[in-house]
């Protein structure tokens, strides 16, 4: 099958495109930089540029749509440029050429209004009341792209939960590091459970959405482990495979929710241009439970992660012990 | 004031309000026409295409409006089976009905206001009216049903009364259809009747409105509450109010005294199926309002909900309760619910006929050690005294059924009282400290005696706490105490009684006693055994335990040590208390086994661990008295094989046993110390092996769905093996069913499998192809995770052999059907651990232990240093209890306690 895998310069996006090329499918990569993988077409250029997609459409059956501008901070209006207009883009090009599998890759943010999720479903998406300006057009994306399902051009969901393993630079490498220099704190009683996703779980996944795609669709799918964790011993398993010390720093819930920014000094997270400051929403989100029902996942991507979490850690410890 | 008139309304959209279910009826009434707004679900029945083929005539109470009965509307409409239409009138001046011109406010004599005998006219002529749109609304195709609550209960059931020609069953909330002469109004009434100040509370402000709604045992949402005031925002919108509380006959001068005597005795002639449900925490309508109602219709189903307040229907599933009561009353189809009838081939004697038995017999049948010195007592005593209590209450006045609580400690005292309770056909209430002060007083008000025997401690508790019943104290008491306590004579007293009069028996099928259930997982629920029931489940206990004429049995354990005397066992009560089974030591079962030659122990675990823990303390002549012992058993909680061995060590002689049962079916299954070892050398099974069921019991199983739930369907034989699923039992010797609690005791039967009466256990677990039954938790701590239902206790049993941990509870926490587990354990003592998270080390090892038996991912483990239990036997975990405390920890909320 052809297939268009757009954002394929990321980590996932690169697996997927790989993973894809092993299975025997011809791949066309779209993303701004070369993606540099073997065997397949390679489009550069932005989803914000109809050219640059329709060319990158050409005689493609199947699309994954991964491009998206992911960050906790800049200018709105470069998000909605990317996430909902890059997105209309690729789904306007993508009716056009007739194709007849789409898969969206979106946030579990996009339903998320901070509160405690135990084990939740995959709520409809609501833009209006997302948290940060990323939640918010991913959203809107996300409803573009269930708005243009139907029988002919059939769209599935996929929302991966806390993706990290090997070459995760987004999550893995930052809480490593920060506990490598003794800067990453567990908030309150670092006991709130989270849902995460091994790297490669979330390749399988999307691969298998392809095929899940002709079966089910116009319907959202949050994808985890499906092993829901405390917070705090995630973050813990996260430093000691990537050889650090036990997160020390503790911080209590409360004052770091009211008080972002005194706990963003101390914990001096705003160095880079890109990187998350305290923001309420992350504090939230590391001190509240975030886990999902899997059951209707599983059952409609008749897919179970490969990789456990206890794997996945030990993987991630030789992946940093080389 | 002056109050003008105002036309019916139709209310605008409120919460849990369908808009389709309000229409404006206009009939003839005593004082002309008058229009009334009615809730009726027949248009939105028709809607859907359905045509109804019952009718429920809801009456609501003041201050309420047929909002009252929204929930029941909205489940009738949902129902399975037969289509019921729900037809609740506002009464006139209430709710959105029409209002009435008064030149002033309502008054106890005053005139112009409705009275309850016009109430009862208005509710015919709207029925009536309304009946006609279902044309065969009448018969056994078709039955009418009515149902009340406060005022709103005596009118309706007064009207049924009168209209049994239409009526085919009635049902009553909360109300009260006598003042009894003498008795005091309820505060809240008397505040608002009193005199000049009934306008100012009813009337002129929405005080008895607000208070009404403030009754709620859960909150009440404050949408919800603004919809019940809707129809009342202002003065002139109260009159109706006002005029209900005026209408209170206080006094026999009162205009509508002489038509409440009379509405009473109609009610009294109802002569179809009634059920009553009933809100205890009502502050208006209290206990001895339901007391003059059961009299009334004596033929009523009671359902109590004890958490449940005045507003019944707010505080609990009222259609659930009355509906389900509906569908057995009324089958949809031809197929017919169980006879119900008691199995008749093979009748046990009743339990005091083996003591009458001995009544020529001189040796030793009682000893109790809790007195000093030690008291005995021979067959021949102990039946003579049991006639002359017998005769004694009889000659008091004690009728056939009346019950009879006992607040005597376990020991001769008990023994005797219960005997000669069972000869004079009372029924025993045996309402045990172990349920806690609150727990007993809930229990006894719900079973409601007629009578009370009790020691001092207890007949002051009666006393302080206003339990109801004529008092008799056990021993014979000075002037003083007894007017201080309210007692009428002493046990003592009767047990001299002298007469040539037989003894008039109770029959088979009568009530013998009342049991509790330990109430870990909620109230405490009464169990009643017929005699047949009680002399069957003897019969098995004899056979279960190969009592001879010489067997003896040191009885440690209630309510088994009751039964002693019944079984022809002549039994011993170790110097202990009872009800606190760790009180048991090695040297005060060594004396008892001594003193009564006893041939067996009976005891719970947690007495046998003390005994274990202080047999060093034992006399070489204590250590032989226990190498006597022929049989030891344990009851009450499941058996470690450890606690099991230390046993076989002491009674070097004796077959351990340990049989499983519960309140609701005593003896169930049997195990021996072998069956146990062999089952814990097995690594397929996990739960606790409870062994085999006793002859003439059946087991069943109904597997659990994905959700957890248990199903209508049993499954028996090969076809049960192995598959998790709730325990279904039948046996001539199980409960006869539960006391006032008809919804609870109808769901526990529910089951027709053979034509047999069968008990819903509540408790889980799986049959192995060799027939031994597992247990595995209860159903409602079934947890439901995305592989499907599982039960805690096998899981527990793999996390208790991970080293420091004293024991385990598994629990589930998320929603149905995707629940993650979560592994809640309570550290060996002194091991000093913070409750929260566990350590990671701990964490990691109980998972590794999991992961060798089971496929479901462990998401945390947790530690508490404090297990919610029941009291009686602080065995019984309340894993809701933890799994509510679970949710919260790992929710990232402050850890606290469970």
């Amino acid at each position: 099958m052809k297939i268009l895998v757009t954002g394929a310069s990321g980590l996932l996006g690169s697996s997927v495109a790989r993973s894809l090329i092993v299975l025997g499918h011809e791949v066309t990569t779209l993303q701004r930089r070369a993606s540099g993988i073997p065997g397949a077409r390679d489009v550069q250029g932005s989803t914000t540029d109809p050219a640059a997609v329709a060319e990158a459409m050409t005689g493609v059956a199947a699309v994954i749509h991964l491009a998206a501008k992911v960050s906790m901070a800049g200018d709105p209006r470069e998000f909605e440029r990317v996430n909902i207009g890059g997105t209309r883009n690729v789904l306007d090009a993508a009716q056009e050429a007739g194709v007849t599998r789409f898969v969206h890759i979106s946030s579990p943010s996009v339903a998320n209004a901070g509160s405690s999720l135990i084990g939740a479903p995959a709520e409809p998406a609501t833009p209006a009341s997302a948290r940060g300006e990323y939640a918010r057009t991913k959203g809107e994306g996300e409803l573009l792209a269930l708005a243009a399902d139907s029988d002919e051009f059939p769209v599935l969901v996929l929302r991966p939960h806390l993706m990290w393993g090997p070459g995760d630079t987004q999550l893995t490498e930052r809480i490593i590091e920060r506990s490598r220099q003794g800067r990453m704190p567990i908030l309150g009683s670092g006991a709130a459970l989270v849902d995460t996703l091994y790297v490669t779980n979330a390749v399988d996944a999307i691969v298998a959405a392809l095929d899940a795609v002709t079966r089910v669709h116009g319907e959202a799918l949050v994808v985890t482990n499906g092993q829901p964790r405390p917070i705090g011993e995630f973050i813990e398993s996260l430093a000691r495979a990537g050889g650090a010390a036990k997160p020390k720093l503790r911080i209590p819930v409360a004052p770091a929710i009211a008080a972002g920014t005194a706990v963003d000094a101390i914990w001096n997270l705003s160095e880079h241009d890109d990187e998350p400051p305290l923001t309420r929403f992350l504090a939230e989100q590391m001190s509240t439970a975030h886990w999902f029902g899997q059951r209707r996942t599983r059952e409609v991507l008749q897919w179970q992660p490969a990789v456990s979490f206890a794997e996945g850690m030990a993987a991630l410890a030789q992946h940093y012990d080389r | 004031m002056k109050f003008n008139a105002q036309p019916a309304a139709v209310p605008g959209p409120l919460p849990e309000w369908d808009e389709r279910w309000s229409r404006l009826v206009t009939v003839d009434t005593v004082d002309g026409e008058r229009t009334f707004h009615v809730l009726d679900t027949l248009p939105a029945l028709k809607e859907q295409g359905l045509e109804p083929t019952g009718t429920i005539i809801a009456l609501h109470g003041n201050p309420t409006w047929s909002y009252l009965w929204r929930r029941l509307a909205a489940a009738s409409i949902d129902a399975d089976g037969r289509v019921w239409r729900v037809i609740a009138p506002d009464q006139l001046e209430m709710g959105y009905s029409e209002r009435l011109e008064h030149d002033a406010l309502p008054t106890t004599h005053g005139s112009g206001y409705r009275r309850i005998a016009e109430r009862v006219s208005d509710l015919d002529a709207v029925v009536r009216s309304l009946l006609a749109d279902t044309a065969d609304a009448q018969g056994e195709q078709h039955p009418v049903v009515t149902i009340g609550h406060d005022w709103g209960g005596i009118v309706s059931l007064t009207w049924a009364s009168r209209s049994q020609d239409i009526v085919d069953a009635v049902i009553t909330l909360n109300t009260g259809v006598h003042l009894a002469e003498g008795t005091p109004l309820p505060a809240p009434l008397r505040v608002a009747l009193a005199g000049p100040a009934l306008p100012t509370t009813t009337v002129l402000t929405d005080w008895f409105l607000r208070t009404t709604l403030s009754l709620g045992q859960g909150p009440i949402s404050d949408e919800v509450k603004d919809a019940f005031r809707s129809p009342y925002r202002t003065a002139e919108d109260r009159g109706g109010i006002g005029a209900f509380v005026a209408d209170v006959p206080a006094q026999p001068s009162h205009p509508s005294y002489g038509e409440l005597q009379r509405l009473a005795d109609d009610v009294a002639s109802i002569e179809k199926p009634a059920l009553i449900v009933w809100g205890p925490k009502d502050p208006v309508f209290v206990e001895h309002f339901l007391r003059d109602l059961r009299h009334r219709i004596p033929h009523a189903d009671v359902h109590r909900v004890e958490k449940a307040s005045h507003l019944v229907s707010e505080d609990a599933d009222v259609p659930g309760i009355v509906l389900r009561w509906l569908a057995r009353q009324f089958p949809d189809d031809a197929v017919s619910v169980a006879s119900g009838e008691e199995p008749t081939d093979d009748p046990a004697p009743m339990i005091f006929e083996a003591l009458d038995a001995r009544r020529s017999d001189a040796t030793v049948a009682s000893v109790d050690m809790t007195q000093n010195p030690p008291q005995q007592i021979t067959w021949k005593q102990l039946t003579r005294v049991t006639d002359g209590i017998a005769r004694g209450l009889q000659e008091l006045g004690l009728q056939r059924g009346d019950r009879v609580s006992l607040l005597v400690t376990p020991g001769n005292d008990l023994t005797a009282v219960l005997y000669g309770v069972l000869k004079a056909g009372g029924v025993a209430v045996v309402a045990d400290t172990g349920l806690g002060v609150a727990g007993m007083t809930r229990a006894i008000r719900a079973s409601d005696p007629q009578w009370v025997i009790g020691l001092k401690p207890g007949l002051t508790l009666a006393r302080a706490a206003g339990w109801p019943g004529r008092r008799i104290s056990m021993h014979g008491l000075g002037p003083i105490e007894r007017a201080a306590l309210g007692v009428e004579t002493s046990v003592t007293a009767l047990a001299r009684t002298k007469s040539t009069e037989p003894i008039r028996h109770p029959g088979r099928e009568d009530d013998a006693v009342i049991l509790f259930t330990s109430g870990s997982t909620g109230p405490a629920k009464g169990v009643r055994y017929t005699h047949a029931r009680l002399g069957a489940l003897a019969r098995t206990l004899r056979k279960q335990f190969e009592v001879r004429a010489d067997t003896g049995w040191a009885a440690g354990f209630a309510p088994f040590a009751l039964l002693g005397p019944g079984l022809g066992i002549s039994s011993v009560t170790p110097d202990m208390s009872v009800t606190k089974p760790r009180t048991l030591t090695a040297a005060a079962l060594a004396d008892a086994i001594e003193a009564g030659k006893s041939t067996m122990v009976f005891a719970s675990p947690a007495a046998y661990n003390n005994v274990q823990a202080t047999a060093s303390d034992l006399s070489p002549e204590q250590r032989a008295a226990f190498t006597k012992i022929e049989l030891v058993l344990s009851a009450g909680a499941p058996v470690p094989l450890a606690l099991l061995d230390g046993l076989a060590e002491l009674f070097p002689n004796a077959q351990i046993r340990s049989p499983y049962g519960m309140t609701e079916g005593l003896m169930l299954t049997d195990i021996d110390r072998d069956g146990v070892a062999a089952a814990e050398a097995q690594s397929r099974d996990h739960g606790v092996c409870v062994g085999r069921p006793v002859p003439r019991v059946r087991f069943a199983l109904a597997p659990l769905d994905a959700d957890g739930r248990a199903s209508d369907e049993l499954l028996t034989g090969s076809g049960a093996a192995d598959v998790l699923g709730e325990f279904v039992v039948s046996a001539p010797h199980i409960k006869s069913g539960y006391d006032r609690l008809a919804d609870t005791d109808a769901s526990s039967k529910r089951d027709t499998l053979d034509d047999q009466i069968w008990h819903r256990t509540g408790d889980i677990g799986h049959i192995d192809p060799e027939g031994r039954v597992w247990i595995e938790g209860r159903v409602q701590h079934v947890l439901s995770t995305p592989l499907g239902p599982l039960g805690p206790g096998g899981l527990e049993a793999v996390a208790n052999t991970v080293e420091g941990v004293y024991r385990s509870a598994a629990v589930g926490v998320g929603p149905a059907g995707v629940q993650t587990v979560v592994v809640v354990i309570e550290p060996d003592a002194g091991a000093g651990r913070q409750a929260g998270l566990a350590p990671q080390q701990l964490t990691d090892a109980v998972r590794a232990s999991v992961a060798e038996h089971y496929p479901h991912d462990v998401a945390a483990v947790l530690v508490s240093n404090d297990f919610p239990t029941d009291i009686r036997h602080n065995s019984k975990i309340d894993r809701t209890r933890l799994a509510a405390w679970a949710d919260r920890v790992l929710r990232g909320e402050r850890v606290g306690r469970p």
